[in-house]
């Protein structure tokens, strides 16, 4: 078990476990100052950290765009919510068939896609069209209480019960945070294994992967599997927290284009830039609301929010964790997607694979 | 010194003595718990102004925003702290605590059910009251909630009230049609009132039979093919569950085609009765009706809201929407203060008391079941005259008699 976690910061500067350390201490201490309000910002904050860790292992390792991942999540709140509402099964167990139901259903949709060579564009829009459709079906499904939506017993408790995921917010809170850092050391561990190569090699180029041997179907197939699956976890937490689901609202593209932002603007492909980009777009978010309230202005806040991403975006068009992580040596200098790296840089780092991104 | 030191303070000396420290103490927090009683009741009013359903959320905000002035005149002293949920029960949750830890005694939202629920949740976790203004789906009221009310009806309320309506219509106009085509939207709206339509229409008995249902997509450009359908099903009304644009289309698609039915009836959609269909249609607006409820012209109350509201919105549409989003702050307003306290429970107690007669929707008194449900609401009769959505059933809130069947496209001036 020691080669796995010191492989965690293998390639590391010395002040990365350092940071990370103070990260975790700071995430752990701020229950404890922080009031209900900003303690419901910061899970809006894990949520949307997770969710874009998730989304990151296809689009940002692998090189998969997909605009419905909000497929996985509807999947993953609606078994484990509705196997607790009919049976009263923990949703630790919800959470099994959930997660195999939504892995299945990324497999399906990645087997379909890349056996028929569906790639890029058609692939995305393949995702789309998935979402969708489950959302018309759950809206027609009974037994998940169709679009009348599907409610979960709420009662307010003294004590947190875990194994029911019934409790206060701030155990929410805890599970979440266990859940990003776990889902950061999935992705440096996977970065650096064998499938953490084949995924970036067939993002740079997917034919010269081709012709280095890398059997390209399973490597994509098992980033969309493993992706559906782990989104499929955020979805349980949703589901236990929120106690509410309607189709409407859980399989929106809305939700979809959402849990992609913190990624893109984080940094895609890297593994802390997804979790930047949740607390900045959240934080953005918040300051845009308290900001713009008094005003009395409707839609300005949406209209700001927009305008500082286009700004972000043109600004820093890799995200913004690379820039940051450079400037406090936090990391090897940023590989992102080749096709977004200006043409000098493409050929500075030339012949070499990225041995993981900070 | 001793012996002088006892008689001084007798045991008498000082229960009166600790009387009168202990009053001297406890002073500062009564004056506190007045001066709590004499500060206004602050509402937290949470609504969709931003996001798909912005149009409407900002249509619920000035229902509560000329609800204060309104209110004022009556002698209540209410303070809004509005929110926006931007159509998204995500923030509404969020929206909610902020609200909560600002200071609201009571909040009010929040027209979408999703949001209404979340909001709702919030509420019932924090032991703050929470009103529900605008917002169907019945489960919430099923949930259990100890601080959460609803003055609105269920959407199997709003189905079984516009399906009876419908009856009374025909027995009060004395023409019944033997058959009828229903067309609707198919989204998630649409569906659960086709399935609330089937469900209920036998047990209330309806007098004729829907001979076809037509449903078609809620984005569509155009319902040729569709009103040719009913057209070509010969029936005798025309049943619709809309929305506003594409209540816009079929209209006009109907007059193109000189279909003419007896009428065009909903069983509680919107659409028909919303200023930009009457504007947009003119005089082929007239005669349709929305079983739908609806603020009393009759009420002395809504007289003065529609005064007060036209006078500060003169461009903006005074209907239900207003109508329950003022009545959700007048609930607040009145709990306050028949309670004297702008604490909690004292705010639950006194809404769970609620008995308001001087309301401005039609139906019986505002009062609250065990469950948080308002259970004596009406669907009206709201059928378009000369331009305007006016009620003609019940007829004790009417202002015109319901007309039916109705002139002909050609035939109307």
């Amino acid at each position: 078990m020691r080669a796995p976690f010191s492989s965690l910061f293998a390639g590391r500067p010395r002040r990365a476990p350092a940071a990370l350390a103070l990260f975790v201490a700071a995430m752990a201490a701020m229950p404890l100052v922080a009031g209900d309000y900003l303690l419901s910002v910061l899970i809006l904050v894990l949520f949307a950290a997770y969710l874009a860790q998730a989304w990151n292992i296809m689009m940002g390792f692998a090189g998969l765009l997909s605009i419905g991942h909000a497929l996985y999540i509807g999947i993953g709140a609606y078994a484990s919510a509705a196997l607790f509402v009919h049976y009263g099964t923990s949703p630790w167990i919800g959470m099994l068939a959930g997660v195999t139901i939504a892995a299945l259903a990324g497999a399906a949709i990645g087997a379909l896609s890349f056996r028929f060579k569906v790639g890029g564009v058609y692939f995305a829009l393949l995702t789309i069209a998935f979402a969708e459709f489950t959302r018309i079906l759950a809206d027609h499904f009974g037994w998940i209480g169709a679009s009348s939506g599907l409610f979960l017993p709420v009662a307010n408790r003294a004590t947190s019960d875990v194994w029911h995921l019934r409790g206060a917010p701030v155990m929410f809170y805890y599970l979440l945070l266990a859940a990003v850092l776990a889902l950061l050391a999935l992705g440096r561990l996977l970065l650096g294994r064998r499938i953490g190569y084949y995924w970036q090699a067939i993002r740079e180029d997917e034919e010269a992967a081709k012709a280095l041997g890398i059997d390209v179907f399973r490597c994509k197939l098992a980033a969309v599997t493993l992706s559906a699956g782990l989104t499929a976890v955020a979805g349980v937490f949703h589901a236990f927290y929120y106690n509410n689901l309607y189709p409407e609202t859980i399989f929106a593209i809305g939700r979809s284009v959402e849990l992609m932002l913190p990624a893109i603007i984080g940094g895609l492909g890297t593994l802390f830039g997804p979790i930047l980009g949740a607390f900045l777009l959240t934080g953005l978010s918040e300051a845009l609301t308290n900001a713009t309230a008094d005003w009395g202005i409707d839609g300005l806040k949406q209209l700001l929010y927009g305008l500082v991403l286009a700004i972000v975006v043109v600004l820093r068009p890799d995200g913004i964790w690379p820039w940051i992580a450079a400037r406090l040596g936090l990391g090897a200098a940023p590989h992102p997607p080749a096709s977004r790296v200006p043409p000098s840089a493409r050929e500075r780092s030339e012949g070499a694979l990225p041995q993981g991104q900070p | 010194m001793g012996k002088e030191t006892s008689r001084r303070l007798s045991r008498r000396a000082f229960g009166r003595g600790a009387a009168a420290a202990g009053a001297l103490v406890a002073a500062p927090a009564l004056l506190r718990w007045r001066a709590g009683a004499a500060e206004p009741v602050k509402i937290g009013v949470l609504l969709p102004r931003s996001g798909f359903l912005a149009l409407i959320g900002q249509a619920c905000q000035r229902g509560c925003d000329i609800a204060v002035p309104v209110l004022k005149d009556m002698g209540y002293a209410v303070e809004l702290m509005n929110a926006d949920t931007e159509s998204s029960p995500d923030v509404a949750r969020t929206q909610a605590e902020k609200l909560i830890r600002e200071g609201a005694h009571v909040i009010v939202g929040a027209f979408e059910s999703g949001a209404t629920a979340a909001i709702a949740q919030v509420a019932e976790q924090k032991g703050t009251p929470c009103v529900i203004n605008i917002g169907s789906e019945p489960k919430i009221t099923e949930q259990g909630y100890k601080f959460v009310f609803r003055n609105f009806p269920t959407s199997p309320m709003l189905v079984t009230n516009g399906l009876n309506r419908m009856k009374s219509f025909f027995e009060t106009t004395g023409t019944t049609p033997k058959t009828a085509v229903l067309m609707h939207v198919n989204d998630t709206f649409g569906q659960s009132m086709l399935a609330g339509i089937n469900a209920l229409a036998p047990k209330i008995g309806l007098p004729f039979k829907i001979v076809e249902t037509i449903a078609y997509d809620p984005k569509t450009r155009d319902l040729s093919i569709e009103v040719a359908k009913a057209k070509a099903a010969g029936a005798e009304l025309h049943m619709v569950v809309t929305r506003l644009n594409d209540a816009i289309l079929m209209i006009r698609e109907m007059v193109k085609q000189k279909y003419e039915p007896m009428g065009v009836i909903s069983p509680g959609s919107p659409g028909m009765y919303e200023g930009q269909f009457l504007k947009t249609l003119g005089k082929y607006a007239d005669y349709c009706v929305s079983n739908v409820p609806w603020i009393n012209p009759k009420q002395e109350m809504s007289q003065t809201l529609e005064k007060a509201f036209h006078k500060a919105y003169p461009d903006q549409d005074f209907d239900l929407n207003i109508g329950f989003s003022f009545e959700g702050i007048q609930i607040c307003a009145d709990a306050a203060k028949r309670a004297g306290s702008n604490a909690p429970q004292a705010l639950v107690e006194a809404l769970k008391a609620t008995h308001i007669e001087k309301r401005v929707m039609i139906g019986g008194p505002i009062r609250f079941a065990a469950n948080g449900q308002n259970p004596d609401q009406v669907s009206a009769a709201v059928q378009n005259r000369g331009g305007k959505p006016l009620v003609v059933l019940p007829p004790d809130s009417a202002a015109e008699k319901p007309v039916f069947p109705v002139p002909g496209w050609q035939q109307r001036t």
